[in-house]
C-alpha cells in the first residue's frame, strides 16, 4: 500500500515540484490559514468579542463575506444552467469549472457563518430536530444543504469517467479507492445503467438550478423579512440578490478562468475565447439590469418617508464613498463600458480588468448593505466607526486563502480544464 | 388593583383556580375581556412614578447571576442593554419639553406575537402561554437573527457564553414559585407591577387618568401589543426611544409575500435564460467546427 501511495503522491506532486511559483503561492495561502487559525483559537480561548467590531452591529464583515461568496456560488449555479439545463452547448465546456467553483465558494461561505455563530455545533442538531419553518435562515440552511448535495453528485458525474480512467492506469490501493469512488462494480447493473443515462446529468443540473436559485432568493429573504430594518425590508432584495449573484458569478468565472490560464501559461483556444467575450457582454447586460434595480430601490426608498433616512445613509451619509465610488462606479458604470469595449476589441485584459472591478465593487456593496442596514432604528444618532477588527480580517483572509488553496489543488487534481468540444449532456 | 398594595397575592390555589376557570370564561366571554389576557401575565412599568434608584436592575442581576459592571448601578448613569443588563433605567427628557426629565425603564417588551420567535431558526425562543418570551440558552446557536428582527433591538449577544440573552420576566419565579419578578419585588415605590394582563391594562389607564398631565401608554398596540405596558411622559420617539410600528412585526403573510417575489424573479430569470439559449442556438454550431 505504502509504495502505491508514495507513487501516486509522487506523480501528483510533480506539478508542485516543477513550479516554484506554485510552491510560493501554496506557502502564502498556508500562512494566511495559519494566521486565521490563530485568530479563531484566540477567540475560543478568550472571548468572541475580539472578532466583533460592534455590539450594535452584530452582522458585519463575516456576514458580508458569506453573502459575497455564497452569492457567487449560487450565481455560478444559475450560469451553469445555461449550458447544462437550457442546452447552450458552448457553455458546457465550462461546466466542470463552474460546478467546482460553485461548490467551493458555497462551502467556504458557509465556513464564514460557522465562525460567526456562537455555537455552530448546535446548528445541524437543532436545525434537524426543531427547525422553524417560519424562519428564512432555517429554509436557507435546508435549501443550501440540498444544493450542496446535488452539486456533489453533479461533480461526481462529471468527473466519473476521468477518475475511472485514472483507476485503470493505477495499481494497488489507489486503484481500489478510485474504483470505489467511481462505483465501478455497478457498471453493467440496472442501477449502473441509470448512472450512465445521458439524461441524468441534465436532471441533476436542473435540480441544482432549482435548489440554488431558491436558496439564493431565500438568502435575500433572510434580510428582506426584517421589517424593523428599513433598508433591508421589502420584496426588493430577493430579486436583487438573484441579479447581483448572476453578475458576481459571471465576473468571478471570467476572472478565475483567465487568471488560471495565464498563471499556467496555457493558451486560451479560440472557442473558449469566444465564450469569454460572449459572457463579458452578458455580464455588461446583467450589470445594467442591476443598476436599474438599484435606481428603483433608491427611488422607492426616497419616496417612502419611513425609509428615506436609511436610503440617505448611502446617498449622502457615512456610506456615500462606498456607494458612489464602489457600488455605482467600480461595480457598475465603469465595468459596463470596459466590458462592452473589451468584447468588441477582443481584449482579454479588458475582460479581466472589468471582472476584477465588478468583484471588488460587489464586495464593498455587500459590506455596505449589511452594515448600513443595521444603523436604523437603534443607532440613528451616532454610527460607530465601521472598520472591521484585525482578528476579523485575519479570519476572512484565512477563509479566502483556504478557498484559493482548494481551488488550486482542485485545478491540479481534477481535470477542470476546458475542452474544445465538451458536450456533457 | 392598586400597585402600592400589591393586589393579587398569587398563591398556588388562586393560580390553579384561575387556570381552571379560564377556558370557561373564554367560552362565555367574561365582561368583554379577551380570554387570553385573563390567563396571561403582564408587567407595568410606570416611568412617571420611577425614582431611578436602580434597585430593579440590581435585583435582576442578583436573581439571574448577571455580571455587574463598575458604576453601572449608580443613579443617573446612562446604561445600555447588554447580555448582562436585561433591564435598564435611564434619565430621558422630552424633546418638546426639556425641563421635565423622567426615569424610563427599558427591557424586553414580551410581545404578544414576538418577531424573535418567528425568526429563530432553531426555535430556541418561545412565547410561554402565560406571557414571557424566553430564550433557551442551551439551544441558542448565537446567530443574532432575533436581534435583527426585534423592533426594539432587545436580545443581546453574550460574547463569553456565545448565546443571545434577554429578560425572561423571571418565568422561573413566576411560573414555578408563584412569585413576582425580581425587579417588581424590589421596586420601593410601586413603579413596577405584575398581574394578569387585563388588570395591568386597567391599572395603566387608571394611573394615566389620575395624572392629568401628558402621558403615553406604550405596549397596547406597538408591535401588535406587548405584555410589558410602560407609562411614559411622552411618546417614545420624543424621548429618544425606538418607536415600534403599531402592528404585528414580521407577520407570516408578509414573509410569504416577500419570499414570493424571489420565487417569481427566479421564474422570470429561468424564462429569460431559456429564450437566450433558444435565440443563440445557432452559435453552438460554430463551436463544433473543428477549425476552432
Amino acid at each position: 500500500m505504502i509504495p502505491a501511495i508514495r507513487q501516486y503522491m509522487q506523480s501528483t506532486f510533480n506539478a508542485v515540484e516543477h513550479s516554484p511559483r506554485l510552491v510560493v503561492w501554496i506557502g502564502i495561502m498556508c500562512a494566511m490559514i495559519f494566521v486565521a487559525g490563530y485568530a479563531l483559537l484566540a477567540s475560543l480561548l478568550t472571548s468572541m468579542e475580539i472578532l466583533e467590531f460592534s455590539v450594535k452591529i452584530p452582522w458585519a464583515t463575516m456576514i458580508a463575506t458569506y453573502i459575497f461568496l455564497v452569492a457567487i456560488g449560487s450565481g455560478l449555479c444559475i450560469i451553469n444552467a445555461l449550458g447544462s439545463v437550457f442546452g447552450m452547448q458552448r457553455y458546457e465546456m465550462l461546466t466542470k469549472r463552474m460546478a467546482f467553483l460553485s461548490l467551493t465558494t458555497i462551502i467556504f461561505g458557509m465556513l464564514c457563518i460557522v465562525m460567526h455563530l456562537g455555537h455552530p455545533e448546535r446548528m445541524p442538531i437543532y436545525n434537524a430536530i426543531s427547525p422553524n419553518f417560519r424562519s428564512a435562515i432555517s429554509w436557507m440552511g435546508l435549501l443550501y444543504s440540498i444544493y450542496m448535495g446535488v452539486v456533489v453528485i453533479e461533480l461526481w458525474l462529471l468527473n466519473r469517467e476521468d477518475l475511472a480512467g485514472r483507476a485503470q492506469s493505477s495499481a494497488g490501493w489507489v486503484k481500489k479507492i478510485l474504483e470505489l469512488l467511481t462505483l465501478e462494480k455497478l457498471r453493467g447493473t440496472r442501477f449502473g445503467a441509470v448512472l450512465e443515462d445521458p439524461r441524468l446529468p441534465r436532471l441533476i443540473a436542473l435540480l441544482a438550478f432549482v435548489s440554488g436559485a431558491s436558496a439564493l432568493s431565500m438568502l435575500g429573504s433572510v434580510f428582506a423579512h426584517m421589517e424593523s430594518r428599513l433598508l433591508w425590508y421589502g420584496p426588493y432584495y430577493p430579486v436583487y440578490f438573484l441579479v447581483s449573484a448572476i453578475f458576481s458569478g459571471f465576473a468571478f468565472l471570467l476572472a478565475v478562468t483567465i487568471i488560471t490560464y495565464r498563471v499556467k501559461n496555457d493558451e486560451i483556444f479560440p472557442g473558449l475565447k469566444a465564450v469569454i467575450f460572449e459572457m463579458a457582454q452578458a455580464l455588461a447586460v446583467v450589470l445594467a439590469v442591476g443598476f436599474l434595480l438599484m435606481i428603483f430601490r433608491l427611488a422607492a426608498g426616497l419616496l417612502d418617508p419611513a425609509s428615506r433616512a436609511p436610503s440617505m445613509l448611502l446617498l449622502n451619509g457615512p456610506f456615500r464613498v462606498g456607494f458612489w465610488g464602489f457600488e455605482v462606479g467600480l461595480m457598475t458604470v465603469i465595468p459596463i463600458f470596459i466590458l462592452v469595449w473589451a468584447a468588441e476589441a477582443k481584449s482579454l485584459n479588458g475582460v479581466l480588468t472589468g471582472s476584477i472591478m465588478v468583484l471588488i465593487g460587489t464586495f464593498v456593496m455587500r459590506y455596505e448593505f449589511v452594515v448600513a442596514g443595521q444603523v436604523y432604528p437603534n443607532i440613528p444618532q451616532g454610527l460607530p466607526s465601521y472598520w472591521p477588527m484585525i482578528m476579523e480580517v485575519f479570519l476572512i483572509g484565512g477563509v479566502i486563502a483556504a478557498f484559493l488553496l482548494v481551488y488550486t489543488l482542485g485545478d491540479l487534481f481534477l481535470s477542470l480544464k476546458e475542452e474544445k468540444s465538451h458536450h456533457v449532456t | 388593583m392598586s400597585v402600592e398594595k400589591p393586589p393579587t397575592k398569587m398563591n398556588r390555589r388562586r393560580f390553579l383556580k384561575l387556570m381552571a376557570g379560564a377556558p370557561v370564561s373564554a367560552i362565555l366571554g367574561s365582561a368583554g375581556v379577551a380570554a387570553a389576557e385573563t390567563q396571561r401575565y403582564g408587567m407595568l412599568a410606570d416611568s412617571i412614578r420611577c425614582i431611578g434608584c436602580k434597585r430593579c436592575m440590581s435585583a435582576c442581576k442578583r436573581w439571574n447571576n448577571l455580571r455587574v459592571e463598575r458604576d453601572e448601578l449608580a443613579t443617573d448613569r446612562e446604561t445600555h442593554l447588554s447580555a448582562n443588563n436585561w433591564k435598564i433605567i435611564n434619565l430621558r427628557a422630552d424633546t418638546k419639553n426639556r425641563v421635565k426629565r423622567h426615569y424610563v425603564q427599558w427591557s424586553c417588551q414580551h410581545c404578544i406575537e414576538p418577531a424573535c420567535v418567528g425568526v429563530c431558526p432553531v426555535t430556541a425562543i418561545k412565547k410561554l402561554s402565560h406571557g414571557p418570551v424566553v430564550i433557551n440558552e442551551k439551544k441558542c446557536i448565537g446567530c443574532r437573527y432575533c436581534f435583527q428582527a426585534c423592533p426594539w433591538k432587545v436580545p443581546q449577544f453574550d460574547f463569553d457564553k456565545r448565546v443571545t440573552r434577554k429578560c425572561h420576566l423571571c418565568y422561573n419565579r413566576t411560573l414555578l414559585n408563584y412569585q413576582k419578578p425580581a425587579c417588581v419585588a424590589a421596586c420601593p415605590v410601586g413603579a413596577l407591577a405584575f398581574d394578569y394582563k387585563h388588570q395591568i391594562i386597567q391599572e395603566a389607564h387608571r394611573r394615566v387618568e389620575r395624572l392629568k398631565g401628558p402621558s403615553y401608554i406604550m405596549g397596547l398596540t406597538e408591535a401588535g401589543g406587548t405584555d410589558l405596558i410602560t407609562i411614559l411622559p411622552a411618546a417614545p420617539k420624543d424621548l429618544g426611544l425606538i418607536a415600534a410600528p403599531k402592528k404585528v412585526i414580521n407577520h407570516n403573510l408578509d414573509k410569504i409575500r416577500v419570499t414570493a417575489s424571489g420565487i417569481l424573479a427566479s421564474s422570470v430569470i429561468a424564462g429569460v435564460m431559456y429564450f437566450y439559449a433558444q435565440l443563440t442556438k445557432n452559435k453552438d454550431k460554430d463551436f463544433d467546427d473543428p477549425s476552432n
